[in-house]
């Protein structure tokens, strides 16, 4: 089949959408498919060969932050450019509701059009003023999905459609294989050592990091040579000011990785730790922790608890308890044989995950979109489903 | 001479309206024109179960089954909806093993016809409502053909995979 995606943000900075669009190509590719991706980038920028630049890509605050896109009559002619060169069997935009190559390649295609909704945003009066608008955009959108539970429940009320559910894949094989940190995890007997980690903005209230870090102070104080390894944006002196002194030289600061150390960072540790307290729609990190197959404790949210299948693929904890989370720690860390039962589980769970998988269920959402555009039927063995 | 400026104006806000009115027909016939090609896939896809359903009854699990899987691919049009929805009842009864050729090949059909279902649904939706404007009643484009009509089924997925939270 040939496949035409379209990427509203810039590949220059790194991105959750950039990442799925790129994961997505690259498994559509190794199941024998001809992928094209066009993405706001410079000519000159180091791209996959797959990805065809459309020029650079303009600052523009927009729901809260500032997104870097492309929109205006030359990317369009871009647009409209790459698609007719194409000859795509099926078209897949990203994000089609934000002023982007992706809205402008919706108002150009005339066949089938298969749209990605990531974002779970929630009714905003710019939606609602611009409904009109927008209804000419999604009346041209064959299939929808949503990436999440949350992000299809804002189709089926506020865009009054319905959206098929896929959720985001992770590369199973690129986790499960990193080597992990010199040095790292370390020891973890009965009573001593261990380790954990944590990823993300520590100091974002919703990530729940004082929850570990009240955790993890009480439990050091009694387990010698438990030590914490934390991964994210922020600055070094302010995250070892949360710690009492003697305890500073036990907590390892990685700063903001890059995909291959995070895979490296997840497999450094013994127990990895999410102690959120809300906000969060799908929770890819936890099946990123799953991939490279280290112990999941997380806070009981609804997304967590889909992904852990209900608390069998990993430990479940009442969310914002500190002392439940330390017990749980405490257990987990001298007791391998629950560890390895949880990571046995959690194999099986990320199997569903893993983007070959993922990519085929995208594979028969485009079958569908074709089959609706035109009448005909799709056999398996073209579309690549078999 | 402000007359020539009135037949000016004038003509351009009729300019306009045309232009939007022929916009508009086109815009509702578009969205019929998709709605009746989804509605032929989504007929294709519901005749595929049927028939996969037939194929496995005859092999293992007899007479009910496949005179459920009968019953959907003669009904009548009034009565497809109940007779689709039958088999579906019919088909989450037994117990189907994903491994076996005959069962997978009804399990995947009963996917695939899931997805043309929502897309079918999705696009009559649109249709519908781009006839149901006041301007599209009121000068009645479309009026050669009939409504598109929904297709009122169960959610026709057999197995959920474990990564779809009920």
């Amino acid at each position: 089949m040939r496949i035409g995606i379209v990427c509203p943000y810039s590949f220059d900075v790194p991105g959750g959408v950039q990442n799925h669009v790129m994961d997505l190509a690259e498994a559509l590719l190794g199941l024998g498919h001809e992928v094209s991706v066009l993405a706001p980038a410079d000519e000159d920028s180091p791209l996959p060969p797959y990805v065809v630049p459309a020029g650079r890509a303009v600052p523009l605050p927009y729901n809260g932050s500032v997104a870097r896109i492309a929109f205006g009559p030359v990317s369009s002619a871009r647009v409209r450019r790459w698609i007719a060169r194409g000859e795509f069997d099926v078209l897949h935009v990203h994000e089609p509701l934000t002023l982007s190559l992706s809205m402008l390649a919706v108002l150009s295609a005339k066949g089938p059009v298969v749209a990605t909704f990531h974002t779970a945003m929630t009714r905003s009066r710019v939606l609602a003023a611009a409904q009109g608008v927008l209804q000419i955009v999604l009346e041209r959108i064959t299939a929808r999905i949503a990436v999440s539970a949350l992000a299809r429940k804002v189709q089926v009320e506020h865009m009054d459609g319905g959206a098929v559910e896929i959720p985001n894949g992770v590369t199973v094989a690129k986790f499960s294989h990193a080597a992990p940190l010199p040095g790292w995890p370390g020891e973890c007997g009965p009573g001593e050592g261990g380790t954990l980690g944590f990823l993300g903005r520590f100091t974002e209230a919703r990530k729940g990091f004082p929850i570990l870090r009240d955790a993890f102070v009480e439990l050091a104080g009694t387990r010698p040579g438990l030590r914490l390894l934390v991964a994210g944006p922020g600055d070094p002196d302010d995250l070892f000011d949360r710690f009492p002194a003697p305890l500073r030289d036990r907590v390892t600061f990685l700063g903001l990785v890059s995909e291959a150390d995070k895979a490296r960072m997840l497999r450094s540790v013994h127990l990895y730790v999410a102690p959120n307290t809300g906000g969060e729609s799908f929770g890819m990190i936890l099946t990123e922790a799953l991939a490279a197959g280290t112990t999941v404790v997380a806070s009981d949210l609804d997304a967590f608890r889909r992904v852990l299948d209900g608390g069998r693929a990993g430990q479940l904890f009442p969310t914002g308890d500190a002392a439940a989370l330390r017990a749980a720690l405490a257990a987990l860390l001298d007791d391998p044989a629950r560890r390895a039962e949880l990571t046995a589980c959690g194999d099986q769970v990320v199997a569903h995950f893993d983007w070959p998988v993922v990519a085929r269920r995208v594979l028969e959402v485009y079958a569908a979109a074709i089959e609706a555009t035109d009448g005909r039927v799709i056999d398996q063995e073209w579309a690549g489903l078999g | 001479m402000p007359g020539m400026w009135w037949v000016v104006g004038a003509s351009l806000v009729v300019g306009l309206v045309a232009a939007y009115l022929i916009w508009t027909a086109g815009r509702v016939e578009r969205l019929r024109v998709r709605a009746e090609s989804a509605a032929r896939a989504l007929d294709a896809h519901l005749l595929r179960r049927a028939a996969a359903a037939a194929v496995l009854a005859e092999r293992r699990y007899g007479v009910e089954l496949y005179a459920a899987a009968r019953i959907a691919l003669d009904a009548e049009p009034q009565e497809r909806e109940a007779a689709e929805n039958d088999l579906t009842r019919q088909l989450r009864a037994v117990r189907l093993d994903p491994t076996e050729p005959d069962c997978e090949a009804v399990i995947a059909a009963s996917r695939r016809l899931a997805l043309a279902r929502q897309v079918h649904t999705d696009l009559v939706r649109d249709a519908r409502s781009a006839r149901g404007r006041p301007l599209v009643r009121l000068l009645r484009m479309g009026r050669r053909h009939p409504w598109p009509r929904y297709f009122d089924i169960d959610d026709p997925t057999l197995e959920l995979p474990a990564d779809v939270p009920a």
